[in-house]
């Protein structure tokens, strides 16, 4: 999600709770003997907000995975996440009086820190990088189906070159189920080509060690093969070089969509393991 | 040959619609972590569970005195359901009595509302101000208006001048002492001329308690320069005692003397300088005449020269009877509602903060150093000595603890 201008009011309504909270917070501060503790009044009640702003941020996992219900916009949602989130670590710090000793506080503060780092961080990918995808992957799928693609594209592939050299499997066909006639020493040539240069990067696309997987030296290499094999087979390699280009923008899809989603493995694990913890103690201080 | 055509229809063709329903790739490991994470924070949690320790759940590091208590949270807190954290008072006075302030305070606040724990091995009595100021900001008595200062919020700011320094005050000595003379240089002493410090004179009771200085003593501090000497004939001083007592001492030495030296009852003693001039005495007839007027010689040399230098003598009964010695009231305690300590002071110079000392001439002068003084070292700040309330004042008066019965066995404690 980009950070615009739609930002505005939620920026603004946060910036204005955060000064309240922080006015309140050095008023109760300095009139608090011993300080701010967690078990005070006005220490719960921040305690109570911080966690229910976590609770809400938590919830737009909840609300992702029931996109029909009638609960507002998706985006209004995801607006709310980012700045209620951000304005949560304050309150639960005012909750804490910057005092985190004991091992469960200290190790959700860790958590709570580690969550809104990795959170501003994919916030900031989340801005950049989806023009990047935009710009780089034309042919951009959806990401859960781009091994089911790559096995459309393989056989796609696999046709083509049988329309050339038969089955390949067995010997190179002279008979006429090929679709371009063509000598026979160039159906082999082409063949062997195929099997020993396409075929593998096909199957592996994600091998670096592939020639085809880079884009230049693919050019290259379709481009010598145009001058080793006849007229009649161009039409056939331009079609592989397509299909070999699409797994590369495949390939720069997933190296993008980990970047744009890799966040997402810290954030959102540790952010329920917070939530989870924050109820634990929730419990236990108050029953103490 | 046509190229590769990529219609909406082939592209919408390649789609597998149940993609959704196989999780792949990240999304799939972002639920294992999301199951690790918690399972093993709740298995840390059900492990201490299990072994009976709340150590997750410690909200910190006890203070010295209740490190022994570290795994047992119910001895201080209530086990019950209820919206606090802090231990109740109940819990506290368990284990030590914590005497009132003041019998006429209108609030008395709960022991964790100044005592504040699980912030590490420091002093529990290492309060907050606002402990303090929370009444003494505006303080109010069950009886009305204070006899202290009612609006204290911190040393820095609004403490008062020390009560023995506000206007009217003065030092309750009766001893005249000039401090000027006594540490100018070139002082006449009994072996020469000697240079008086500070420490000469002033000097704590004991090694073990150096907090205070004792109030000066005359054998120790006086005695050498301003020895009792009664009669040439003596080389002992009279005692630094009561009139009676020195009267007692100074005719038995002079009878037993006479007794010894029969032969110097009809002499006539040389004029004593000391003494003002009056006519020479006629040759005694005997002992008892002789004592009777070397006793007369005496008494004026005592009482109206030696003891008079330093003690207000008065003579109710008569100035033939015995003088009455007005009680020297030196304060050995100058803060009645604050402690000090000059140990912990000892790497100043005395008349760095007893500034009017050098100079002082009369046994009226205060030479308590003022708050302003305090305030050079003690204020607030990273590189300045404490200046909370607790560095001075105690709140439990402690006068009044009542012992406790202990309530744990040592097998439970340990």
């Amino acid at each position: 999600m980009r950070i615009d201008r739609t930002h505005r009011p939620w920026a603004i309504a946060t910036v204005v709770l955060a000064i309240a909270s922080t006015v309140a917070y050095v008023i109760y501060a300095l009139e608090t003997p011993g300080g701010p503790r967690g078990g005070t009044g006005m220490g719960l009640t921040f305690g109570i907000a911080g966690y229910a702003l976590v609770l809400y941020a938590g919830l737009l996992g909840a609300r992702k995975r029931v996109p029909t219900w009638r609960l507002g916009r998706a985006q209004t949602w995801m607006r709310g996440h980012l700045w209620l989130g951000l304005l949560s670590l304050l309150l639960i710090l005012y909750h804490a009086g910057f005092a985190f000793r004991g091992p469960l506080t200290l190790i959700m503060m860790l958590l709570f820190f580690i969550v809104i780092g990795s959170g501003i961080l994919g916030a900031a990918i989340q801005h950049y990088v989806p023009s990047l995808m935009t710009s780089r992957v034309p042919l951009e799928t959806i990401y859960e189906e781009i091994p089911h693609v790559r096995a459309q594209l393989r056989a796609e592939a696999d046709q083509l070159a049988a329309g050339i050299c038969g089955t390949l499997d067995g010997e190179a066909e002279e008979h006429s189920s090929v679709a371009v006639e063509i000598e026979h020493d160039d159906r082999i040539r082409f063949r062997d080509i195929y099997l020993q240069k396409v075929r593998p990067y096909l199957n592996d696309p994600e091998s670096k060690s592939v020639e085809l997987a880079d884009p230049l030296r693919s050019g290259e290499t379709f481009e010598a093969l145009r001058r080793l094999l006849a007229p009649p087979v161009h039409g056939v390699l331009d079609d592989l070089e397509s299909i070999c280009e699409e797994e590369q923008q495949l390939s720069r899809q997933i190296r993008i969509y980990r970047w744009l989603h890799a966040w997402l493995l810290v954030h959102v694990p540790l952010s329920i393991a917070l939530l989870v913890l924050g109820a634990v103690h929730a419990v236990v201080a108050l029953r103490y | 040959m046509p190229g590769r055509i990529r219609t909406t229809k082939k592209l919408a063709q390649r789609i597998d619609l149940n993609y959704f329903k196989t999780l792949r790739g990240i999304p799939r490991w972002r639920r294992i972590l999301s199951g690790v994470f918690v399972f093993t924070g709740l298995g840390w949690l059900g492990w201490h569970a299990i072994a009976g320790s709340p150590k997750p759940y410690n909200a910190g590091p006890l203070a010295h005195a209740h490190a022994l208590l570290g795994q047992k949270c119910g001895a201080c807190h209530v086990s019950e359901a209820s919206f606090r954290e802090s231990a109740t008072d109940q819990a506290c006075l368990g284990c030590h009595d914590g005497p009132i302030h003041h019998a006429d305070q209108t609030f008395t606040p709960a022991c964790s509302n100044c005592h504040v724990e699980h912030q590490g091995a420091f002093r529990l009595a290492s309060t907050s101000d606002r402990a303090c100021t929370q009444c003494h900001a505006d303080l109010k008595t069950t009886h009305g208006e204070s006899k202290f200062a009612s609006n204290i919020r911190g040393f820095d700011s609004s403490h008062p001048e020390f009560a023995v320094l506000r206007s009217g005050y003065t030092d309750p000595g009766t001893v005249q002492f000039n401090h000027a003379v006594h540490l100018k240089d070139g002082l006449r002493g009994p072996n020469g001329p000697v240079q008086l410090k500070c420490g000469d004179c002033h000097q704590p009771p004991d090694s073990s308690n150096r907090a205070l200085m004792a109030p000066i003593n005359y054998e120790r501090h006086c005695e050498s320069c301003h020895p009792l000497q009664f009669d040439r004939r003596f080389s002992e001083s009279a005692p630094h005692k009561e009139p009676q007592v020195v009267y007692d001492f100074v005719h038995a030495r002079l009878v037993a003397y006479i007794a010894a030296h029969p032969a110097e009852i009809p002499l006539v003693d040389e004029p004593d300088k000391r003494l003002p001039s009056r006519p020479p005495q006629p040759p005694a007839r005997n002992a008892a005449e002789w004592v009777a007027q070397r006793m007369a010689d005496a008494q004026l040399l005592l009482w109206r020269k030696s003891c008079k230098e330093c003690h207000s003598l008065s003579y109710p009964n008569g100035f033939d009877a015995l003088p009455v010695v007005a009680k020297s009231q030196i304060a050995a305690r100058w803060f009645q509602h604050a402690e000090f300590d000059h140990a912990a002071h000892q790497m100043v110079r005395c008349e760095s903060c007893h500034v009017k000392a050098r100079t002082s001439r009369e046994t009226s002068d205060v030479l308590i150093p003022g708050v302003q003084t305090c305030r050079e070292c003690h204020h607030a700040g990273r590189n300045a000595a404490e200046a909370r309330c607790f560095e001075c004042h105690t709140y439990h008066d402690w006068s009044k603890e009542k012992p406790v019965a202990g309530r744990y066995t040592v097998s439970q404690l340990r």
